[in-house]
């Protein structure tokens, strides 16, 4: 059975002066333990797709189906809980809680939970080690370099073990050797904790290490392709 | 807990802006805060004087005497009463006094006073005359000279007289005759209530009752001190039950204005507070606006990965009160502070002194505020940041998490 099922999904934004159509009848399904990477030039509607798989955005038509629940009848509470149990994050810019260390940030979704605090501290250590940032617990975001935040961000996303990861331009904003650094790291997560991740990028290097390639242009998808 | 410290760590995020908002509340509190204590201590000390030099706590009279002051409207048995009374708990002290409408009379002018028979023995328990008389200005009957008066500073001005000078009395004795006598004065006193200085003359009973004729064991009054005046109302009921035939009032019957002073100081002190902390709370929604604004893309995160709407609304919330409460904090130590200080060295403005005596205040007023009024205030401070929060807060829950993690 697929993790993810995307049907016939559109999204049309109505509040320009021409309606556009960002997402056009898109269907794909992803597996448990997926490593894909949508891509496509800007504009092109990944980062649409992705907010509909995550629920962070409504489709116009079409339903976006988590292990066989369809997410895009849930209501905006339903969405919000839906996410905190079903799906991590990875934003391009980050985005971690500035006012918290890397280990607050990490604890954070799991505090979210209601996790038992000995396991939560286990996983959190756990967790940072395997992203080469158990000796940076108490830095705030402030005292660590955009690859450090993004390693942080994999991390919060990756620990209290959803269904699958989102990550939206992860490496935007990141030099080559803090890219590479994400990218073994993710992939060895991938493999180590068999959780799906679903990227959107147009950075090279990730589609060179992604197992899947999807191309979407004009909200379609234009190919999609599986390495062997 | 993680709510929590998130919202304190927050409000240090922007220590200028946050500053100023500390500011703001502490200056608003330590303005009301003061100006209600030095309100408060002034009508305070207008009811303790009126308590210590004119009316005790409660008060027993016949039934006819305040109509006219007529001499034989007496109380009588006044020893056994006193006795009985002074038994009852709660009861300080007691004592009883003669009072006489008269004529007072110099070489210079007559003005129309009333002569206040003491007994020497219970007077200085229950009220506080005595201290009234510096060492300048005689004695309050400490010499035992007969006819002795002790009448104001005021008084003493207005009929020209001085310590020594006699005085010429003139009233109707208890057969209804015209009758007079003349007294020395051995003390002069001064209140910080004018017009009451210039109304009452004091004499010792056994001299007054002689030249009155008021028969033996009669008098026109008897004063109790209580422990506690806020138990006036319900012993004066219950010396009321035990002795129909007289009339007995506690201080917020004699004197009905200083029941209104008392209360009058509770809203004004509610009311001053709510429209300072209703103005704060229109910075404090300013504020929060701000910081829902500068925040947008951390709040779409937040919802983003997970965060529902009451987390958030409650992270905004105390948000809000946290901060309304660092600037209460601050405002309430300056406040006690500067209460403290100015509660023991007063606030002297002595340039108005002759207008607040003309209504009985005090010209130097001593600052004071009952330690509840700081938990009040707090209280108020929290309901203010709880309301002020309400607007930003919902602000924020109407974000797109998808649209507000895309801004800049």
């Amino acid at each position: 059975m697929s993790v993810i099922k995307v049907s016939n999904l559109t999204k049309t934004y109505t509040d320009t002066e021409v309606p556009v159509h960002a997402v056009n009848g898109i269907d794909l399904t992803f597996e448990k333990g997926e490593f894909a990477a949508i891509v496509g030039p800007s504009g092109s509607g990944k980062t649409t797709l992705l907010n509909m798989i995550g629920g962070l955005e409504k489709s116009t038509s079409g339903s976006v189906e988590v292990h066989g629940q369809d997410i895009s009848k849930l209501s905006s509470s339903k969405l919000i809980d839906f996410r905190l149990y079903n799906i991590g994050f990875v934003f391009q810019a980050y985005n971690l809680i500035p006012v918290l260390t890397a280990k607050e940030n990490v604890e954070f979704i799991m505090q979210l939970q209601n996790w038992d605090k000995t396991k939560m501290n286990d996983r959190t250590k756990a967790i940072l080690n395997s992203v080469g940032l158990g000796n940076r617990m108490k830095s705030k975001p402030n005292q660590l370099s955009g690859g450090q935040q993004q390693r942080v961000a994999v991390a919060r996303a990756l620990a209290s073990k959803p269904q699958f990861i989102l990550a939206d331009e992860p490496t935007a904003n990141l030099d080559s050797k803090s890219t590479n650094q994400l990218l073994d790291i993710m992939e060895k997560l991938n493999e180590e904790e068999n959780i799906t991740f679903i990227f959107s990028t147009h950075d090279q290097r990730v589609v060179d290490k992604a197992r899947r390639v999807i191309m979407i242009d004009d909200g379609k998808v234009v190919s999609d392709k599986v390495k062997t | 807990m993680m709510l929590l410290k998130i919202a304190w760590r927050n409000i240090w995020r922007s220590k200028t802006r946050s500053a100023v908002v500390i500011f703001a509340i502490a200056s608003g509190l330590v303005g009301g805060l003061f100006a209600s204590a030095w309100m408060n201590g002034m009508a305070n000390q207008r009811v303790v004087n009126t308590f210590s030099l004119e009316t005790a706590h409660i008060q027993l009279h016949h039934p006819n005497f305040a109509d006219n002051f007529d001499v034989k409207n007496t109380i009588t048995s006044t020893e056994d009463k006193l006795a009985e009374i002074s038994k009852i708990e709660d009861v300080k002290a007691v004592t009883s006094r003669l009072k006489v409408s008269a004529m007072a009379a110099t070489a210079n002018k007559n003005m129309g006073v009333v002569i206040v028979g003491i007994n020497q023995e219970t007077e200085k328990e229950v009220f506080g005359l005595y201290k009234k008389v510096d060492s300048t200005s005689g004695d309050f009957f400490v010499s035992k000279k007969k006819n002795a008066i002790v009448i104001s500073k005021a008084l003493a001005e207005e009929l020209k007289v001085k310590i020594k000078s006699k005085i010429i009395l003139t009233f109707q004795d208890y057969n209804g005759e015209i009758t007079g006598a003349a007294f020395n004065v051995i003390g002069l006193f001064k209140t910080d209530n004018n017009p009451w200085d210039k109304m009452y003359v004091f004499v010792r009973d056994v001299d007054l009752r002689k030249v009155v004729e008021i028969p033996k064991g009669q008098s026109h009054e008897i004063d109790i001190l209580l422990n506690d005046y806020e138990l006036a109302g319900a012993i004066s009921a219950d010396i009321q039950k035990k002795y129909p035939e007289i009339l007995s009032e506690n201080w917020s019957e004699i004197q009905p204005y200083l029941s209104f002073i008392t209360e009058y100081m509770d809203i004004y002190m509610g009311v001053f507070m709510i429209i300072i902390l209703a103005a704060l709370g229109f910075g404090i929604v300013n504020t929060m606006l701000m910081v829902i604004l500068e925040r947008t893309k951390e709040l779409g995160m937040l919802m983003g990965i997970g965060m529902n709407k009451k987390r958030i609304f409650l992270m905004i919330m105390f948000e809000t009160i946290l901060l309304a409460l660092v600037g209460a904090f601050v405002g309430e130590i300056i406040s006690m502070l500067l209460i403290n200080y100015f509660g023991k060295v007063g606030i002297n403005i002595s340039s108005l002194a002759e207008g607040l005596e003309s209504v009985g205040y005090s010209a130097i007023s001593y600052p004071m505020l009952e330690p509840y009024r700081y938990l009040e205030i707090t209280i108020l401070v929290i309901l203010t940041g709880i309301v002020a929060s309400i607007y930003p807060a919902f602000k924020a829950l109407k974000l797109n998490p998808a649209e507000a993690i895309r801004t800049l």
